[in-house]
């Protein structure tokens, strides 16, 4: 029950973050570009309620307009590696051979490089912005979508409506889409909800070198790395932003925790909570 | 065990030469002709001389054919020899050394602390399995997973080094400037590690020799010591490579933060200058030594754990 509890807050957290990102060019109090140099690096007050940063603009505007971009580029980057994860695994798991064994090698050596240095390389080849941003994120991250989907593609397979699927004459195609994908939804969705928790985390320290967004645009990462200079005269700069990423990650993990610990997946996600008692 | 060794020795030694692969086709996907930009870092003029710019093509030999190139690059790098840095124009191994050692002795010290402070807490938390330290331990391995370390470090600069002037804010000198990096590193590993010794730990607490060791007599703080702990400490040795691995390259922002100068703080300088050379040095390191590094945990998983040796993980 308790954890219920926990879900139903998280969702509700992360739905009034992003309702109110969507609708921010209605429900800014200002421009998020207007400065009023008059105001600079005000406290939080009923006018200003997160206080301005040092151009005078205000933070609550600025957070509402940025949370777009973060949000839009850690959701492509989720949905773009769950696919290709998704296909990769479970094209392993059922050519099996020698693709298998490329595959799962090259999975293997992508997870023991150090993922934010093969996200300065790929910056440094393509340069910044958004595109590059994605890439950098892909080119690790469809690796544990990979994992997971041949794992359990592997699983499935043997079972037997598979195997009767296949008897009967069905392509495999067929078997893939309609036997194999439908089982390995539950759990691709709670892997899903914890990647994109990390990927939020990854595109605000992007951004926050310089390498994400980039100027006049904004996301909550580069707010932050703004406002750090003023960090001592008006700390709220630095600390509504960090909380609002803090905030929606840790909302997407406990929700990803949640549909992963129902898809009985203890062993594959190493934060899931246990279900201990069944086998004791 | 030997078949284990070969096949990970093996992978290890293709995965150097196709990453140091990758690593030399650097300057030559990114736009721009490498010749015209070594021309343009020595002279500071805008103009290039075309005699000039095919002389270096031939002298650097870039008319070779890409395979022969790259021969050659690899021989070089692995006799110390990376080029010179564009910036700085001075060898790229001078700068790569220290800051090597830098990060090592900074992530070094990171995972100490993490592997200790998880090994008390995950141990704890396994024994009070369901109690109330138990949830609150485990809330916050959680809710640690998801802490910003860009947010973090701010954060702990403004009240430890700006409000209670205690700590310093930035730099590299002595034993108290390390306190507030390692402490922000340390987050991820230890929130991994702690939920990952809980886990272990209730695996062992649960297992048929923890029973029999109760059966012969052993009072409940010696099957613990001797039959628990040590069984639950297993994850952590493959947990302990990857991570040291994740770490050498996960710090660019922690030291670029801390203005540390580290490999971070070089990879991250390296890409905003284009300096070419330094970047393909500091890559090229920081990838070997993260695969050899995951190899290590592995084999030292292995050795502990005989299961692991037959299995193709």
């Amino acid at each position: 029950m308790r954890s219920r509890t926990a879900l139903i807050v998280a969702a509700s957290v992360l739905a009034v973050v992003v309702l109110s990102v969507a609708l921010a060019p209605w429900i800014s109090p200002y421009p998020p570009a207007q400065q009023s140099l008059a105001e600079r690096l005000a406290p939080a007050s009923p006018t200003h309620w997160l206080g301005t940063d040092h151009l005078g603009r205000d933070t609550l505007s600025r957070l509402l307009e940025g949370g777009s971009f973060s949000l839009a580029v850690a959701c492509a980057a989720t949905l773009l590696t769950a696919a290709l994860g998704t296909a990769i695994g479970v094209v392993s798991a059922r050519r099996r051979g020698w693709i298998d064994e490329v595959l799962t090698r090259t999975s293997d050596v992508l997870l023991a490089l150090p993922e934010m240095v093969i996200a300065l390389f790929v910056v440094a080849v393509l340069g910044a912005g958004p595109v590059s941003l994605l890439l950098a994120l892909a080119v690790t991250g469809w690796t544990p979508f990979a994992r997971l989907a041949r794992a359990l593609a592997y699983d499935v397979s043997s079972r037997g409506f598979v195997e009767a699927a296949r008897v009967l004459g069905c392509s495999p195609s067929f078997v893939v889409f309609r036997h194999i994908l439908p089982h390995l939804s539950g759990p691709l969705l709670g892997q899903a909800a914890l990647r994109f928790g990390q990927f939020l985390i990854a595109v605000g320290a992007l951004s926050y070198l310089g390498l994400g967004v980039q100027p006049p645009q904004s996301d909550w990462g580069s707010m932050l790395a703004s406002a750090q200079p003023y960090a001592a005269r008006s700390p709220l700069g630095v600390l509504a932003p960090g909380l609002v990423i803090f905030t929606v990650a840790l909302c997407v993990t406990l929700i990803g925790q949640h549909l992963a610990a129902l898809a009985g997946l203890r062993t594959l996600l190493s934060l899931a909570p246990s279900r201990r008692g069944s086998d004791v | 065990m030997r078949g284990f060794l070969a096949r990970r020795t093996a992978a290890l030694g293709v995965t150097v030469l196709l990453a140091s692969f990758v690593v030399f086709l650097i300057p030559y996907v990114t736009p721009g002709d490498p010749v015209r930009k070594i021309i343009r870092s020595q002279v500071q003029g805008e103009l290039v001389d075309e005699s000039a710019v095919q002389g270096l093509t031939a002298e650097l030999g870039l008319d070779d054919p890409l395979p022969v190139q790259y021969v050659r690059w690899l021989s070089h790098f692995v006799s110390g020899d990376m080029g010179l840095s564009y910036t700085s124009r001075t060898p790229v191994i001078e700068h790569v050394m220290p800051a090597l050692w830098i990060t090592l002795s900074l992530t070094v010290v990171t995972l100490a602390v993490a592997a200790i402070a998880a090994t008390a807490l995950g141990t704890l938390a396994a024994l009070r399995e369901g109690r109330l330290t138990d949830r609150v331990i485990t809330a916050l391995t959680q809710a640690l997973i998801a802490m910003p370390e860009y947010w973090l470090a701010p954060v702990l600069v403004l009240v430890f080094a700006l409000n209670l002037s205690v700590l310093p804010s930035a730099g590299w000198s002595g034993p108290s400037s390390m306190v507030l990096p390692v402490a922000v590193l340390a987050i991820r590993p230890l929130s991994h590690f702690t939920s990952a010794v809980r886990e272990g730990m209730l695996d062992a607490l649960g297992g048929e020799h923890v029973l029999a060791a109760r059966a012969r007599g052993l009072s409940h703080s010696q099957t613990v010591f001797r039959h628990v702990i040590p069984n639950g400490l297993l994850p952590l040795t493959t947990l302990t490579g990857v991570w040291f691995a994740g770490l050498l390259g996960g710090s660019v922002i922690v030291e670029v933060i801390f203005a540390i100068p580290g490999m971070g703080r070089l990879l991250y300088d390296a890409v905003l200058n284009s300096d070419i050379p330094l970047a393909q040095g500091g890559v090229v390191f920081v990838v070997v030594l993260a695969v050899v590094l995951t190899t290590a945990g592995d084999l030292l998983h292995a050795v502990l754990n005989p299961k692991m040796r037959n299995s193709h993980a």
